[in-house]
């Protein structure tokens, strides 16, 4: 897994301030598949996934230690643009938050601005990123209303196509469903699986269920620490630590 | 304990209402007050209106005529202030919320901002007159008018654009920013379109007060009486808050201009209002389709 890997942490600290929220952490997430973060409240998981795309650099007072590769590249190295990062690491966040402008305008928003003003290129993106986003068939014919008089999920599933117009190789996904109903829960956790098999996807959930249903695999922090990171299967049926055990199974958190 | 339960429930009752009939009346003043002084400039002033009052200079000693240049240098002052006032405003109110890195330096530019809000109109017609006209030879003109009334009322409007930014969700940058796009776009097509209400509206109230004020055009760009209409910024107008001041304390003949004076300023509080309504129905229209 180590040569195949698409992001590689390396003795990874992480503080905001003067309060260290990620102790030593090493990980390696494979390309085309879906690692769930799990763990307790704080306990560093939305930190480490905003990490990925040097969205905690918007935060004033931070600092990263040690090294963080996507495809070979120290991400944090001196020269490398942040903006190029995140052209290619795309995030989902926790609320859905499209911009007040049209559905077409909020997936054309990026893509006009990094590639064409091409009409005809534009409408074929759109129409390519809803579909991949499985919402083509609810909004074929108002692409051009207000993005907000969507639905919830609706809004969720737009920032999903939203994220994917740009074209990423990673999806970073920060509690996606936390805010949704039960059934356009459901509906993310299907595009989920299907969008493993063109982008790989690292999603924080508080939902130990969905992480079982959906992920490969699954790391549990707990304190700023990796406690384990193995097969989901493995982790859901019987974890090497028991810390993990204890958590799942609901003894504590 | 019934009762005294009852007894305080009634208490509580009263005291609502006492408070109710209080706030209440406090709005009603204040209201009355604006009505009033509305009415008795209206029951003064109509008289006096007419088509050539606003379309025909002053003639005889400004005894007579109408106030036709001192509306159109009002105008151009106006906007030649917003010309000024509010690209610098709002460029400034963009840097102190978006890219300063929030700290001891900043909290001192904010502070410097709210006292300069503060600063007596008048101070600033001194300043004005003593950079603009003098040091830099602009001389008594519409330049030198628009730059110092737009110099007055930045801090009106880098105040008001701040205030817009801030209420900018912050989801929204970041929203932007994930998707790979640079800081300055962000800003530009997300953030800005965004607080435009705001900052429209606190701009347009500040215009409206720009408008009104006499000090600073007084010795920057007024003139007691032209016979031409101004031909170019460097030239000097009339406007009507100085018209008013003129007529009301050095005209030669100050009881037969009276009409004329509560004319003028019937004319001149009827643009600030129309102003400020522009800015009501601009907030209203845009709150409409604001939704987040």
């Amino acid at each position: 897994m180590a040569d195949a890997s698409i992001i590689t942490l390396r003795n990874v600290n992480f503080y905001y301030g003067r309060v260290k929220a990620l102790t030593d952490i090493n990980m390696e997430f494979a390309p085309n598949s879906v690692t769930a973060l799990i763990g307790p409240s704080g306990c560093g998981k939305s930190t480490l996934l905003r990490l990925l795309n040097r969205m905690n650099d918007l935060i004033d007072g931070t600092r990263v230690e040690g090294e963080i590769l996507f495809e070979g590249n120290n991400i944090y190295s001196a020269g490398v643009d942040p903006v190029e990062i995140r052209k290619k690491i795309g995030m989902v966040f926790q609320k859905p938050n499209p911009f007040p402008k049209t559905i077409y305008n909020n997936i054309t928003y990026g893509p006009k601005l990094m590639w064409s003003n091409n009409k005809s290129d534009l409408d074929d993106l759109v129409e390519q990123s809803l579909k991949q986003a499985v919402l083509w068939d609810e909004v074929k014919d108002i692409l051009h209303k207000s993005a907000m008089t969507l639905s919830g999920g609706q809004q969720q599933r737009l920032c999903i196509a939203r994220a994917l117009a740009m074209k990423p190789d990673v999806l970073l996904m920060d509690e996606p469903t936390s805010a949704l109903d039960p059934i356009s829960t459901a509906k993310i956790e299907e595009l989920i699986e299907e969008l493993k098999i063109n982008y790989t996807i690292i999603i924080v959930t508080h939902n130990m269920q969905q992480a079982a249903r959906i992920s490969d695999e699954t790391a549990f922090f707990y304190l700023g620490r990796l406690i384990e990171y193995n097969k989901t299967e493995k982790i859901f049926t019987k974890p090497d630590v028991a810390q993990t055990e204890d958590y799942i199974t609901g003894r504590f958190g | 304990m019934d009762a005294t339960k009852t007894y305080s429930m009634k208490w509580r009752y009263i005291r609502q209402q006492a408070f109710f009939a209080a706030v209440r009346l406090s709005a009603l003043l204040i209201a009355l007050a604006l009505g009033g002084v509305l009415l008795y400039i209206v029951i003064h002033g109509i008289g006096a209106i007419s088509w050539e009052f606003i379309t025909r200079p002053p003639t005889d000693s400004m005894t007579k005529g109408g106030i036709l240049p001192a509306i159109l240098g009002t105008i151009y002052l106006t906007v030649g202030a917003i010309t000024v006032g509010l690209p610098l405003g709002v460029v400034s109110a963009i840097y102190l919320t978006e890219y300063a890195r929030q700290g001891r330096i900043i909290r001192t530019i904010r502070i410097g901002i709210n006292c300069l809000a503060g600063v007596p109109s008048v101070v600033f017609g001194l300043f004005g007159l003593g950079f603009f006209v003098v040091f830099l030879k602009f001389g008594s003109s519409i330049l030198s008018g628009s730059l110092t009334l737009g110099f007055l009322i930045m801090p009106t409007i880098i105040g008001a654009s701040e205030e817009a930014l801030k209420a900018v969700p912050q989801t929204f940058r970041e929203a932007s920013l994930a998707l790979g796009v640079s800081k300055w776009q962000t800003t530009l097509r997300v953030v800005l379109p965004a607080a435009l209400p705001g900052i429209l509206t606190g701009s347009i109230l500040g215009i409206g007060r720009a408008a009104g004020e006499t000090a600073p055009i007084m010795f920057t760009a007024a003139a007691f009486f032209t016979a031409k209409l101004p031909g170019s910024i460097f030239d000097e107008v009339m406007a009507l808050p100085y018209h008013i001041y003129v007529l009301a304390t050095a005209g030669t003949n100050i009881e037969e201009t009276r009409p004329l004076q509560y004319g003028t300023v019937l004319v001149l509080v009827a643009l600030v209002l129309g102003i400020d309504l522009i800015a009501i129905v601009i907030r209203s229209y845009m709150r409409k389709r604001k939704r987040w």
